[in-house]
């Protein structure tokens, strides 16, 4: 029996407004989603033509994440708002290709994000960190968004590419901006020398076409020198015999700085206010350090910095007892199905002890778009963390959270604070 | 004891996404290659079930399976 249009449930607050999220997850609203039967229903606004369902419980995101052929990527777009076709294809990077073109990219650098691979970048992340955290001591205090969340991850994945150091502050900025286009405030269509029409670049952003430049020139450095890094790779890369092209190059450069940095950044920012609000947790942990993965791993659920991705239907299904038809958007909040009660005991409670199976979903439900950064990103927040207690640093809180204006990313723009 | 039952896991390496999580949870009986991190079983591919459900449940990409219980060794 199908549900007729009177008989959905509407979401009970409106997820494409930044606003409903500027005080971080709506959880009162994610818990009336989850209790519900049904998958939720949000009727079309703006210049969109068709409106989308929401999946917030665990079970029903990880069937949608692991049936890419059901679940496509590559049709209709990954964020909720529409853009049109040739804006599809001008910005496609693995993330928005479907298997086996999908898999095909992924693997041109895959190995170098294995746990086993990544395991080798831990003496440089150690330095980053430590010189973060040391540097943040002697003065004090400050931001720590800017002075610890933001250049870590930043630098770190910069290191994998081969974008020289000099460069961070840049890259940081443009990223910044691309998240930007995912906010309220509006954007300067001309900045970074753009002549590009806005919608055919990624969140509509000019800092994109920025990216993209910056990685073009390091591009050409690295054809005439090659160099034992990432950008090197995708360069002398060949995909069935053929080498990427220039979009294909450009917009996997761009998917990595950006993946590899504002998600971890994220995470890194909201540990702070664990720091602060969970103390005795992180007591726990410094009596019993071999809590440290699941720590991490309690830190990635409670933060959930990527909000949701969204699927586009290619036949009709039923999802959670509700009829789906093809061409349907399908939106899947991990920041909800990562505090689904069925899963995580008393989901609210922040517990470095929690199991870690059943795993969040903070990296995706599995299938072939999970997160290519997951060992990479544990690794940068399990060794900050290892840091923050062998320095017996005692965080305070300077200021109210500042949060992302998004709906997309649960990201903290300024957190200040004191340190003793 | 069905905690000893030994069963054969495979790889589907068209699924494969490199995770990585097999051959750190069973160095022994995975492999994944340095090149295009494809994951492959070594050996025989024989694992004690609850073993071998816990690398089919963490794979990522879904790429892990239990093909057959491992027959006795005559
Ligand atoms: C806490 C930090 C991070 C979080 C929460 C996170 C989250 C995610 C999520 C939710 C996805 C989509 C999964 C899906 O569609 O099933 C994803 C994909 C991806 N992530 Fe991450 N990520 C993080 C860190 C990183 C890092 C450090 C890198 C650096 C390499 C990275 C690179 C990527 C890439 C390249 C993809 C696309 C993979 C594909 O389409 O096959 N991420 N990430």
């Amino acid at each position: 029996m199908a549900t007729t249009r009177a008989e959905r449930l509407l979401a009970p607050a409106d997820l494409q407004d930044p606003a409903t999220f500027s005080q971080g997850i709506p959880q009162e609203a994610f818990a009336e989603m989850r209790a519900r039967p049904t998958l939720s229903w949000t009727p079309p606004s703006g210049g969109d033509r068709t409106g989308f369902w929401s999946v917030t419980r665990h079970a029903p995101v990880s069937e949608v994440s692991r049936d890419a052929d059901l679940y496509s990527s590559a049709v209709g777009h990954i964020q909720i708002y529409d853009i049109d076709e040739d804006a599809l294809s001008a910005r496609a990077s693995m993330i928005d290709l479907d298997p086996p073109v999908h898999t095909r990219l992924r693997r041109l650098v895959s190995s170098a994000f294995t746990p086993r691979h990544v395991q080798s970048y831990e003496t440089a992340v150690r330095a980053r960190i430590a010189e973060r955290l040391d540097a943040l001591m002697q003065a004090g205090g400050g931001n720590w968004v800017e002075a610890v969340a933001a250049p870590i991850p930043i630098g770190v994945i910069c290191d994998i590419m081969g974008v020289p150091e000099s460069d961070h502050d840049y890259m940081i900025e443009l990223t910044d901006h691309l998240v930007a286009g995912t906010s309220s405030k509006p954007l300067e269509a001309g900045a970074y020398g753009n002549t590009t029409d806005l919608r055919l670049l990624p969140f509509n952003s000019p800092a994109a076409h920025g990216i993209n430049e910056y990685a073009r020139a390091l591009g050409e450095r690295r054809r005439a020198e090659p160099a034992d890094d990432l950008i090197t790779k995708l360069i002398e890369a060949e995909v069935d015999g053929e080498r990427l092209t220039d979009a294909e190059f450009t917009n996997f450069f761009r998917l990595m700085v950006f993946a590899g940095n504002e998600t971890t950044r994220a995470s890194m920012a909201h540990l702070a206010l664990h720091l602060v609000e969970f103390a005795d947790q992180f007591e726990r942990l410094r009596s019993d350090p071999s809590l440290l993965d699941q720590a991490v791993e309690e830190v990635i659920r409670y933060s959930s910095p990527i909000l949701y991705f969204r699927r586009t239907l290619t036949r009709d299904t039923v999802l959670q007892d509700t009829p789906l038809r093809a061409g349907d958007k399908v939106v899947m909040w991990y920041a909800a199905a990562n505090f689904d009660e069925e899963v995580f005991d008393e989901p609210l409670r922040f517990d470095v002890t929690r199991p870690l199976r059943p795993p969040n979903v903070a990296f995706g439900g599995g299938g072939a778009h999970f997160c290519l950064g997951a060992p990479l990103a544990r690794l940068e927040l399990a060794i900050l963390i290892e840091a923050i207690l062998s320095r017996g640093i005692d965080l305070r809180l300077a200021g109210d959270p500042v949060h992302v204006d998004s709906n997309f990313v649960n990201g903290i723009e300024h957190l200040e604070v004191e340190v003793r | 004891m069905s905690g000893t039952e030994l069963v054969r896991v495979a790889v589907d390496a068209e699924r494969c996404i490199g995770g990585g999580q097999c051959e750190m949870l069973e160095p022994e009986v995975f492999l994944v290659d340095d090149d295009e991190a494809i994951s492959s079983v070594v050996g025989s591919g024989a694992l004690p079930r609850p073993r071998a459900d816990v690398v089919v449940h963490r794979c990522p990409g879904a790429a892990v399976s239990i093909v057959e219980p491992q027959r006795p060794s005559e």
